[in-house]
């Protein structure tokens, strides 16, 4: 090289070195530490793509901030659950599924691990054959999800501890949120995280199939070396990016006041950049997609936007320097539709219709989690509604607030659907199984975990509103979140702040909707109107001078008390609402007016999503034809283009 | 004559059918009366309890002003009201047109050959004394739509192995597309095949099937390009109106149910046609070149004599008057 352009060369090189070494993590207002920084990890990771095979040393600074004096710490190793007698895969196989993996049958390709080669406790030596496998949760001993340790002298209260581990993570084909696909990795879960210490004791539950995560906030500071070809994205902001002049790159990662890392690498990953202009400052979006999914790519752009200025405004700030967004490529779905600090993963297709809205649903809530998971932070093996639940209510709002609130989640070929009604739908099948407040990992199956994780906790936000109201509710939130994040909190501290900022005790909601399994069901029983001159031989009804008795009775039908609305409506147009408290079986309202009554709608706005059954609602006095032809007309078609379908075939 | 100078006519022989459909319209409105009965037979389960469920209830106003797809949900959990049962009446009375189509196709193919208005009497002889040895031609067509149908299985798990495989997305679907298209193409030739044994089997009054079977496919074997022709052009209509009715469809408001029905049912009554018509165009096919080849020997010659050429001095169908191309 020339001397001239071997200086050139160098002032770029210093110059991007620079820029990337001037990047914080965080948005340009904020300046850390936001959070009890109990852990710090410096990991240096090798990637071995043939084998889809991490080799790393992991350096675990961990500052006892419990009070008390620490001799025992447990470890998690999420990959050990990708093994066929693992807890995670028992319960999966159990269930039948995992999103859109079966596990009838045990595939090699599933398999995944986390061997630790080496455990240094520095100053105290090597501690490798100390480690023992524990099963706090189920006493699974075929399950390594979890080890403990236990150290030949505690660390005090105050001080630090240092631990060196050196691992392999062997990756699955993409399953439950991690894995590979064909050039593709996303690596989840894959270093030896410790547990917390929480109330008292650690918590360090096994990886279990439904439940997700829970660790210490902390810094991390990751360098990761891979081939030259690949491109990079993480959790915090890059810092530098070295070529090793055989072929591999070293890019380095530093994150702050966060609880996880995940990176993704894949050659044939394509940046597409944005900035959302927030409150504290620009905040950089960053997609990782694929030239196939082109279609999709301001689409992602435009709905990141777009939820993270309704979640800045609506419920805090986002304060760091860069989201990034990962779009995973076709056949790794279950990479699809997760949440790491500063990182997601969305999901989409080439064919993706402008009308599905499920590539912007997806967007939005996993951009959710970045408060309810990522900053909030609460324990998702023991109250996953925390963060699942109020964050698909937020996924709600947001939607709602930008594609309308009945067409949010599908608007095409004339159907629609909204949000609500599609997280209801999950909720519907399984409202006699779990409490909210039951251990989430404990829960009937994974069906009744998203059931009630998700559906139930969404449609108990959305049904509130009609107690408190939904700007109330929004506070409420707002508050919780400004409150309590780089925090653990728990159920209590949620419902407590609802409490707070509702001004008013809702002890009696709480104690169904979340702690029981009461069903809410209120329908119409009857609704009728009479003459009040019945008795009189040869009596004329008149429109409009006849008077009549109109007899209404709503019924509780499910064990859930609610106060509930119903609205009547009169053949004069006449409409009154009338609201009861809804703790007797039944009552009974009578009107005497010179008109019949025409209908009773029970919950008139639609808001009680919590109402298991929405087709006893209402009760009209005259037959409504018009879904029944319209149902029955298609229904008919579908028949008879059966028939000829098969009388071709003969 | 040359497979070259048949396809040159296949036009006219298109036309030809099509014409036959019209002149002889009566079996299509009571193949289409027969398809719109069973129909209306099959979704009055689901109408009746869809009448019990959104009779007097508000909640159908969200399927009737537009279609709430989570109300759609909520209906079908109804215990009584789920898609499986409403389908149950369906496939029953759908089993009972197709075996419908099998009676009647004796007396349809064999008006179509004779091009006159066969009396009831005729029509239902004609049905009736086919009947049985068409259940047994269907019988053997059911080996090769069994092979197709292990075909398609075989084309799913190819695009998706190709499609796992491939860096690009579409690599799946566009290997899933040309499979259907060359499996639609295969279909369509095993169909003709069968209806060619059907035409041979009323012409001739052949009581052995499987002598039938054995020269619709030589016959279609040989014409394979001309045939494969007809039908595809008359499916390409039924495809076509289809697609076209679908795209008005999306234009007409959620409700304008009156007019949808209309709409969907004439789709219907096209889609009937059209299978009358490929019935009708192999029929004259057949006795434009077949019949008269096999009238001067016992066995189908290979290829068709000349003597075909041109076309015999008396017209085949003197009252429709095909236009001098056909001729």
């Amino acid at each position: 090289m020339q001397p001239r352009k071997l200086f050139l060369a160098l002032v770029i090189g210093l110059l991007y070195s620079a820029s990337l070494n001037a990047q914080t993590p965080f948005a340009p207002k904020v300046s850390g530490p936001l959070s009890e920084r109990v852990v710090a990890y410096q990991i240096d990771a090798k990637y071995n793509p043939a084998q889809h095979t991490v080799d790393a040393t992991e350096t675990l600074t961990y500052h006892n901030l419990t009070g008390q004096p620490l001799d025992r710490f447990p470890f998690h190793l999420y990959l050990n659950a990708f093994q066929p007698k693992a807890t995670w895969m028992r319960e999966a196989h159990r269930d039948g599924n995992f999103r859109s993996s079966e596990f009838e049958t045990w595939d090699p390709k599933d398999f995944g691990a986390n061997e630790v080669t080496s455990f240094e406790v520095i100053g105290m030596g090597d501690l490798t054959k100390q480690m023992k496998f524990i099963s706090p949760d189920d006493g699974n001993p075929d399950d390594k999800t979890v080890f403990e340790v236990r150290l030949p002298h505690p660390v005090a209260p105050g001080q630090d501890v240092q631990f060196r581990i050196k691992f392999r993570a062997t990756f699955p084909e993409v399953v439950a949120r991690t894995g590979y696909k064909r050039t593709f990795l996303l690596a989840g879960q894959w270093f030896p995280k410790v547990g917390v210490w929480w109330h008292g004791a650690w918590n360090c539950h096994q990886f279990h199939s439904a439940t997700e995560f829970f660790a210490d906030f902390g810094t991390y500071d990751v360098n990761i070396t891979l081939p030259k070809s690949y491109v990079i994205g993480a959790t915090g902001v890059p810092t530098s990016d070295t070529d090793n002049g055989n072929g591999s790159k070293t890019v380095a990662f530093h994150a702050e006041d966060v609880h996880d890392f995940v990176w993704t690498a894949d050659p044939n990953f394509k940046v597409i950049e944005g900035q959302f202009d927030g409150s504290l400052g620009p905040v950089k979006i960053r997609l990782l997609s694929y030239t196939s999914h082109q279609n999709a790519w301001q689409r992602y752009l435009d709905v990141m936007k777009g939820s993270m200025q309704r979640f800045d405004q609506w419920y805090g700030p986002y304060p760091y320097a860069q989201i990034t967004v990962v779009d995973p490529p076709h056949g790794a779905e279950e990479a699809g539709g997760m949440e790491y600090p500063t990182f997601i993963t969305a999901g989409t297709g080439w064919f993706a219709f402008k009308g599905d809205h499920e590539t912007e649903l997806v967007a939005v809530h996993e951009f959710g989690h970045q408060y309810w998971y990522g900053m909030v932070a609460t324990n998702e093996f023991e109250n996953g509604w925390l963060d699942e639940g109020i964050n698909s209510y937020s996924e709600i709002k947001v939607l709602d607030n930008m594609y309308g609130r009945n067409a949010s989640n599908f608007n095409l070929l004339g159907a629609q659907m909204g949000d609500a009604a599609w997280l209801r739908g999950y909720y519907l099948p399984v409202a006699e199984t779990d409490s909210m407040a039951r251990p989430s990992y404990t829960d009937m199956s994974f069906e009744s975990y998203g059931g009630v994780t998700y559906g139930k906790a969404a449609s108990m936000l959305i049904s509130l509103e009609t107690i408190v109201g939904e700007e109330t509710l929004k506070n409420a939130l707002h508050t919780y979140f400004m409150k309590y994040r780089f925090t653990h909190p728990t159920q209590e501290d949620f419902l407590r702040t609802v409490n707070e900022v509702a001004g008013r005790d809702l002890k009696w909601y709480w104690d169904q909707a979340v702690y029981g399994t009461q069903v809410f069901d209120y329908s119409v029983l009857s609704a009728d109107s009479n003459p009040t001159n019945w008795y009189e031989k040869d009596a004329e009804e008149k429109p409009g001078e006849t008077t009549y008795e109109t007899q209404i009775i709503l019924q509780r039908k499910g064990d859930f008390i609610f106060p509930v609305e119903a609205e009547i409506k009169f053949d004069n147009g006449e409409s009154t609402r009338v609201r009861w408290d809804g703790k007797d079986r039944w009552v009974r309202y009578v009107y005497r007016k010179k008109t019949q009554v025409r209908s009773v709608e029970l919950d008139p706005d639609h808001k009680i999503t919590l109402d298991r059954n929405y087709l006893n609602n209402s009760y009209t006095t005259g037959e409504q034809r018009g879904a029944i032809h319209k149902i029955a007309a298609y229904w008919m078609l579908l028949t008879q283009f059966l028939a000829h379908a098969l009388s071709w075939l003969v | 004559m040359t497979e070259e100078t048949i396809t040159d006519d296949c036009k006219g022989l298109v036309a030809a059918g099509a014409s036959l459909v019209w002149h002889r319209r009566g079996i299509l409105w009571w193949v289409f009366g027969v398809n719109i009965a069973l129909g209306a037979l099959g979704t009055l389960p689901a109408a009746r309890q869809l009448k019990y469920s959104l009779g007097h209830r508000l909640a159908g106003e969200q399927l009737f002003k537009g279609f709430d797809l989570g109300m759609f949900y909520e209906l079908m959990r109804v215990p009584d009201v789920s898609l499986s049962r409403f389908a149950t009446a369906s496939y029953l009375f759908a089993a009972l047109f197709a075996l419908f189509m099998l009676f009647v196709s004796g007396g349809i193919l064999q008006e179509y050959r004779q091009d006159r208005k066969l009396s009831t009497g005729d029509f239902f002889g004609a049905s009736g004394s086919f009947f049985w040895r068409f259940v047994r031609l269907t019988l053997f067509s059911l080996v090769p739509f069994a092979l197709l149908g292990n075909t398609y299985l075989g084309i799913e798990k190819a695009s998706d192995y190709l499609g796992d495989k491939a860096v690009a997305d579409q690599v799946g679907f566009v290997v899933w597309l040309l499979g259907i298209i060359v499996l639609v193409l295969i279909t369509l030739f095993v169909r003709l095949w069968f209806d060619i044994a059907k035409v041979d089997a009323v012409a001739r009054d052949e009581r052995r099937m499987l002598r039938s079977a054995w020269k619709g496919i030589d016959i279609t074997r040989q014409q394979v390009r001309s045939l494969l022709w007809i039908y595809l052009r008359i499916s390409l209509v039924a495809w076509i109106t289809l697609l076209a009715a679908f795209l008005i469809w999306t234009k007409l408001p959620p409700t304008a149910v009156p007019v949808t029905f209309v709409l969907l049912e004439l789709v219907m009554l096209v889609q009937l046609a059209a299978r009358l018509w490929q019935m009708a165009s192999v029929t004259v096919w057949y006795k434009r070149y077949a019949e008269a080849a096999t009238a001067g020997s016992a066995d189908f010659p290979t290829p068709l004599p000349e003597v075909i050429e041109p076309e015999p001095q008396l017209p085949l169908y003197p009252d429709i008057g095909l236009p001098a191309a056909d001729a």
